[in-house]
């Protein structure tokens, strides 16, 4: 089956276009985990699709910077996101915006700042194709459930030390459906998944760091500084390292840089904060 | 752009935010952000980090900065055609970037200069030099140019 605007499409209608753009997404209830990271993945296509209109589908954002993600709570399938996009500024160089993500009301993510560089749509996408699809979601709506969730990304650890640091090697597929939406015609692992991972990694490192207080966890709450530098294509590899770069009294802070044959790719600052255990 | 002679005490008086937020976007240590670091050359800076660092600046500062427009700014009055030629900077050109970079060291200012290394010259005091004249613009009510 094709997975174009099926595999790794996170709008399934715009309720209010414009530079306020507001939008709705169906999290399939038969997929096992939506991982929160794709509900910032979800922000950025309802900010990609206002950017995208707004140069009548020759220009597109791609993921760049985010300054500033919350983590409020997570998200389950089943659920409808509400998206919320407020676009800061726009211009042929990049797209800026701040966004919010609900469920029932209840805020679930927000974004502050991301900054999105435009790229040349034919090299990624068919224009009309695009056109075509941000008219259906604008009008009757795209018909939810097509997202069949991640496939299981190959990561390995090749260094740990609980508490302190990681090292980790990711293989990014060869091959997914997802790359036939993250783009038809110039395939990249989508930003959001590194993000996934980089999440995970996180976790494993801030597990061996004593808690402050007895029934408590650490809980990521921002992804703060991240960066994507390069694109992913399939069949790469990329190497993680993960340190903890502060800890004060309930809350930590883990540095995860992400290199391909020894550039800077990637990097995030997570932070952690002690929760009590519900 | 207003391009009247900043002085040293104007830059001093914004120089550690811009260090921070310089340090902040390219992840490295605020020590290691010196005034004449080029960016890209000392501190391993990528386009991506410039659209990051302007974004910050805007943030910071309350201004404008016209993307894409800060190599043009270099040119000043000079024309495309007499201020570059097959891509390498004209005499006239080059007085213009010493006279406007005038922050760059001058042993980093040698002919030929390509013009798309221009970027390469800009030292963190350029980029405080870039948020003085876009406050001195907004506050003498110039919009910035599109």
């Amino acid at each position: 089956m094709d997975g174009h605007f099926r595999a790794f499409s996170f709008v399934d209608r715009i309720t209010r276009p414009g530079g306020q753009v507001r939008g709705l997404y169906q999290i399939p209830s038969g997929i096992a985990e939506f991982p929160i990271a794709l509900v910032a993945e979800a922000c950025g296509q309802l900010s990609a699709w206002t950017a995208m209109a707004a140069y009548d589908f020759k220009l597109r954002p791609v993921a760049g910077i985010a300054p500033v993600i919350e983590l409020l709570a997570p998200v389950h399938p089943g659920q409808v996101l509400e998206l919320e996009s407020d676009i800061e500024s726009l211009d042929a160089e990049a797209v800026s915006y701040n966004s919010l993500a609900k469920v029932d009301g209840t805020p679930v993510l927000r974004l502050q700042h991301c900054v999105g560089p435009m790229v040349s749509v034919e090299e990624f996408d068919d224009p009309q194709a695009l056109k075509q699809r941000f008219d259906l979601i604008c009008g009757a709506g795209a018909a939810p459930g097509a997202f069949n969730g991640i496939p299981p990304l190959d990561m390995k650890f090749t260094g740990l030390e609980p508490g302190a640091s990681a090292r980790a090697t990711l293989h990014v597929p060869a091959t997914a459906d997802f790359f036939a939406d993250h783009f038809p015609r110039r395939p990249v692992f989508p930003g959001t998944l590194f993000m996934h991972k980089v999440l995970e990694l996180a976790a494993r490192v801030a597990e061996g760091v004593p808690l402050p207080a007895p029934n408590t966890a650490w809980v990521p709450r921002n992804i703060n500084d991240s960066k994507l530098r390069a694109f992913m294509a399939p069949g790469g590899s990329l190497e993680f390292e993960v340190r903890l770069a502060k800890q004060a009294g309930n809350e930590l802070t883990i540095r995860v840089e992400a290199k391909k044959e020894n550039r800077i790719t990637g990097h995030s600052r997570i932070v952690f904060i002690a929760e009590e255990l519900a | 752009m207003t391009n009247e002679i900043i002085t040293q005490e104007e830059i001093n008086a914004i120089y550690s935010k811009v260090a921070d937020i310089i340090a902040d976007a390219l992840g490295c240590d605020v020590e290691t952000v010196m005034p004449k670091a080029s960016l890209i050359n000392d501190l391993g800076a990528e386009s991506i980090d410039f659209l990051d660092i302007i974004f910050r600046l805007e943030r910071e500062f309350k201004v404008k900065i016209p993307r894409g427009k800060i190599v043009e700014a270099a040119r000043g009055h000079l024309s495309e055609a007499e201020f570059e030629n097959a891509g390498i900077i004209t005499e006239a050109g080059m007085a213009r970037v010493r006279e406007f970079l005038s922050e760059v060291p001058a042993d980093r200012l040698n002919s030929p200069q390509k013009y798309a290394e221009i970027p390469k010259l800009f030292t963190t005091e350029t980029f405080c030099k870039l948020v003085i004249r876009r406050q001195r613009a907004t506050a003498a009510g110039e919009a910035p140019a599109a």
